[in-house]
């Protein structure tokens, strides 16, 4: 131990008095390099990837991408290819959903960029069997392709000699119609490939992305697919069953509490309603009035009050109510029979697709009486795709080579739908009354029903007179079909039906308030010319209401004009006691109406108007008048606009195109509105 | 009909006044909807045509920037609203009162919980740019609130417009969720139809009562409206550039034209390997200077080198 001690002492001693500073030196400077060199190394271990070893070091730089797509298509056994025109995405998205449709229908699809492809293989899809190239143009800008279309928008113009005979395709155009442009990229592919010699399988496509591209793009698509079947002769799978969206399931034991029973949105809510109320949360009004308007004739025309105390909704005169209706009872009942089905059994119907946003097609579980009476739409004409995967539930052939071929865009299959279905006005009930081989299991068809939609009325009152109450004015829509049955509107006869009880069981709409932009100037001494024949005088009344109140406040009141127009004085001249009251007392400064049929000639609201032509040119030129038309879309407001610019061209000295510039400048300023329907 | 009815080669009259010559002779192009739409055409282009609006509409917009946008407009339209509660019967502001239809301050505070958390307020803040377009609109609205008209017509009818073509960009460009968190700015549930709302809109600006030099007036306020936001769109841009930058730095050099992470790229570490060991250990060292974490732990290596020395020198 001594040894030892003395040892070390005798050791560390020379250490400190020799003198080799650069040994310790190094010696330190190793140390710290170590310590550095460590610390760096657990810092370093954070990062998650460690430098990979390149294995395949002799492999050269990567394949040269296949240009060929006739030869990728090839090799992957595909004969569906989706190009895409795509600038954000959702071209391209299209795409890409659209290939994996196919597999649906027996076939194998794939996407592609043109950008990335020789576009000037298109003439050599013949090649391959069945083939068909799709296109999803995007229009971008001023009418222009998107870039990585660029290059075929190019091709195509430049190659007027290519033969195209041997290419079948179709586009889907996405645009936007607040664009002058709209759909212009979409529409000139649909238009060339024609001029170039290429078959058209199916329609063009219009997606519009200022209204709803989504719905564009899948009401199209569902028509697309079976009318590709069709020419090919493809059937929709070999074995007899289409692809199901949803898996049914049937409840045996389940509580009442939990099953749907018409609720729009959250369980219970018609029971414990609570604000605010929206088209996901409807208040159910109670109603107060429901009168028949016209004197006689065999249309009915009504007015009813619903009472909107307690929901705290606010609304202003030219606002839409939206109701929602549920089908008549009678009509369910004999699906339920032609169905043979027991209709209270409680069901679900459950997305396949675990990933998608919507688990249901309708609010479940709920019984299938329910489903067809407040859910679904069982009185529209169904549309093409229902027929196509309905066909394979007729056991007659013939029955569904019918179907099949209804869906089918050949022009024999579409004029046969055209007839049959639509000319005929046959629902679905009347479609399974008329081909008694088709026996459909009724969970399929609640699966491919659209669903029933609410219905929007112009509302008929003024909130500064009648705040707690909002009134419909209706005409009930009845009607014989070519096949003898008589189809009836769904809401209107649903209202009709609604009748006042002073008992406590109360007769309630479930509606909500949609804002419109239908609104009187916001000075009354504004004047405005109101124009609403038929059931198109319901804002109107509401506007009258108003400003009769504004006289009434003392305010200072412009010109108040109304046209109105209906088929005989004596039976459909509705609200005629509050119109003539209103003019008596000054709100309604003139009033003309227009009886149509009561004599030789048909009168019209325009021909008042060309009647009354410099009164409604000085209104509209010299004092700032605001014009209002209501009512029929089709012919009546057409008519209107042209009376207009005749009176433009008369007492204005402009020429057609002049006039016809003049009232588009109105409407954009806010002078000449609209709330017409179809 | 009338004896005074004179004929032209333009057509009948009625003699109060010449032939109808043109369309901007007619329907007064003193309205203001009109007088805005012309005075505005020209600044109107160059926004559309800033380098951040061109690489939004193309959808090459990153989340960083579009959430510092979402800031700014946050504190743009509180600034706005507020200062239009402030004169909603002021008869120069009255007939365009519309809360329910177009006020989005709620509807910002909404989307900025979504990107910031339910935290956001004490995250977020108001920057130079912003700053300088907010006080206008204060002074604007609390000494010549007439000049708010030239505010909201910028605004508001632009969001209507292009708008919308924005926030679908939006959405696709930074994959938000369709339900629209996040994008409820861009979402009037006011409105069914934003065609039909702005020719309401814009009848309600020819309903105010204002002379030819107040419009005139209205034209230069709405002129700086837009110079006020393509402030902020630069702003913006100069911030991007610099997110750009931390993220590069960040991470292992930045390698090849893509800015990739050189850690990644099997063709440099192939390289490397052919080369031999010590050109990587040089690139590796070089890497690791140029980290900034490798830059601290360099420093504090030195220093503690230093330190040693400096204790031995003693």
């Amino acid at each position: 131990m001594a040894d030892m001690d003395a040892d070390t002492t005798a050791h560390t001693e020379p250490l400190v008095d020799e003198e080799e500073p650069l040994f310790s030196n190094l010696d330190l400077f190793l140390f710290s390099l170590i310590v550095g060199l460590v610390i760096y190394w657990f810092m370093s271990r954070k990062n998650p990837e460690p430098i990979p070893e390149f294995k395949k070091l002799d492999t050269p730089a990567p394949t040269t991408r296949e240009t060929s797509f006739i030869e990728k298509m090839k090799k992957t056994g595909k004969n569906i290819i989706v190009f895409y025109g795509s600038q954000t995405g959702t071209g391209e998205e299209f795409a890409n959903r659209l290939s994996k449709d196919a597999q649906r229908y027996g076939m194998k699809g794939m996407s592609a960029d043109p950008e990335e492809y020789e576009m000037g293989e298109l003439s050599r899809l013949s090649e391959i069997k069945n083939s068909l190239a799709i296109f999803c143009m995007a229009t971008y800008g001023e009418g222009d392709p998107t870039d990585n279309a660029q290059d075929f928008y190019d091709w195509l113009q430049e190659n007027d000699g290519e033969n195209l005979s041997g290419l079948n395709y179709t586009v889907f155009a996405l645009g936007n119609k607040t664009y002058e442009h709209y759909n212009a990229m979409g529409v000139y592919v649909d238009k060339r490939l024609e001029e170039l010699g290429a078959m058209r399988i199916f329609d063009l496509g219009l997606g519009d992305d200022d209204g709803n591209l989504e719905e564009d793009f899948v009401s199209w698509r569902e028509q697309f697919w079976p009318a590709v079947c069709e020419h090919f002769g493809v059937e929709a799978l070999g074995d007899d069953s289409s692809i199901r969206q949803y898996e049914l399931k049937e409840h045996t034991d389940l509580n009442m509490n939990k099953v749907y029973t018409g609720e729009i949105g959250r369980l219970k809510s018609f029971e414990v309603q609570k604000p605010p109320f929206d088209s996901k949360n409807p208040f159910l009004a109670a109603v107060t009035v429901n009168r028949r308007l016209n004197k006689a004739g065999n249309r009915h025309l009504m007015h009813l009050e619903l009472d909107i105390t307690g929901s705290k909704i606010r609304y202003e005169s030219g606002d839409h109510v939206a109701v929602f209706p549920t089908n008549d009872s009678a009509l369910v009942n004999k699906l339920g029979q032609i169905l043979g089905v027991d209709l209270d059994v409680v069901i679900s119907l459950n997305n396949l697709d675990e990933e998608s946003n919507k688990k249901h097609p309708f609010p479940c579980p709920t019984s299938y009486r329910t489903a067809l009476t407040h859910y679904l739409d069982i009185t529209q004409p169904p549309r093409t795709n229902v027929l196509y995967e309905l066909a394979q539930y007729a056991s007659d052939p013939k029955d569904q080579e019918t179907m099949r071929k209804m869906a089918s865009s050949s022009p024999e299959g579409k004029a046969r739908y055209h007839s049959w279905v639509q000319g005929a006005s046959r629902n679905i009930l009347a479609i399974l009354e008329d081909m008694p081989s088709l026996k459909p299991p009724i969970d399929h068809l609640c699966e491919l029903l659209p669903r029933l939609q609410a219905r929007y009325y112009s509302i008929a009152s003024s909130s500064k007179v009648h705040t707690n109450s909002i009134s419909i004015c209706a005409v009930v829509v009845e009607y014989e079909t070519l096949t003898g049955r008589m189809n009836k509107g769904v809401a209107t006869n649903w209202l009709k039906n609604k009748l006042v009880s002073d008992n406590s069981q109360k007769s309630t709409v479930p509606m909500y308030i949609r804002k419109s932009q239908f609104r009187l100037p916001f000075k009354a001494t504004n004047p405005v010319i109101m124009i609403g024949p038929g059931t198109g005088i319901a804002p109107f009344m509401g506007f009258i209401q108003e400003r009769g109140w504004l006289k009434e406040q003392g305010k200072e009141v412009g010109e108040t004009v109304m046209f109105f127009g209906c088929r005989h004085k004596n039976e459909d001249y509705i609200y005629q006691e509050e119109l003539e009251e209103a003019e008596k007392n000054g709100v309604l400064t003139q009033l003309n109406v227009a009886f149509s049929r009561d004599q030789e000639q048909k009168m019209y609201v325009q021909h008042l108007m060309k009647t009354n032509k410099e009164v409604i040119w000085k209104l509209i030129h010299s004092d700032n008048a605001h014009i209002y038309v209501c009512g029929d879309a089709k012919n009546m407001a057409k008519d209107v606009q042209t009376a207009l610019h005749e009176i433009g061209e008369e007492l204005g000295g402009m020429t057609r195109a002049q006039a016809t510039d003049y009232i588009k400048k109105l409407m954009t300023k806010g002078r000449y509105s609209q709330d017409v329907w179809s | 009909m009338s004896a005074e009815k004179m004929e032209t080669a333009a057509g009948v009259y009625d003699g109060a006044g010449p032939a109808y010559e043109g369309k901007e002779d007619a329907l007064s192009p003193e309205d203001l909807s009109e007088v805005l739409a012309a005075g505005t055409k020209e600044v109107h282009e160059k926004a559309e045509n800033t380098q951040f609006v061109k690489d939004f509409l193309r959808g090459r917009i990153r989340k960083e920037l579009f959430k510092l946008g979402a800031v700014a407009l946050y504190y743009t339209y509180t600034a706005m609203e507020e200062e239009i509660e402030r004169n909603k019967d002021h008869p120069h502001f009255a007939p365009l009162y519309f809360p329910t239809e177009l006020h989005r301050h709620e509807a910002l505070a909404r989307d900025l919980e979504y990107f910031y958390g339910p935290d956001w307020q004490s995250q977020v803040s108001c920057s130079q740019a912003t700053q300088l377009y907010v006080d206008r609109i204060h002074q604007v609205g609390q000494e010549d609130p007439v000049l708010l008209v030239a505010h909201a017509y910028t605004r508001y009818m632009g969001d209507l417009s292009g708008g919308q073509v924005l926030r679908k960009v939006a959405q696709r460009a930074m994959k938000l969720p369709s339900t629209g968190e996040g994008l409820e700015f861009y979402q009037f549930d006011g409105i069914h139809s934003a065609k039909a709302f702005k020719q309401l809109y814009r009848s309600r600006m020819n309903e105010l009562v204002l002379d030819m030099e107040t419009k005139k007036r209205l034209v230069e306020e709405a002129v700086k409206a837009f110079q006020f936001n393509m402030e902020v769109f630069d702003e913006l841009e100069v911030i991007g550039q610099t997110i750009q930058e931390d993220v590069l730095d960040a991470g292992m050099p930045v390698h090849g034209a893509m800015g990739g992470d050189v850690s990644k790229c099997p063709y440099y570490s192939a390289k490397m390997a052919a080369s031999g060991g010590t050109a990587y250990a040089c690139q590796l060292v070089m890497a690791v200077l140029r980290h900034p974490t490798g830059q601290v732990l360099f420093a504090t290596w030195f220093a503690a080198l230093a330190g040693l020395a400096a204790w031995y020198l003693m």
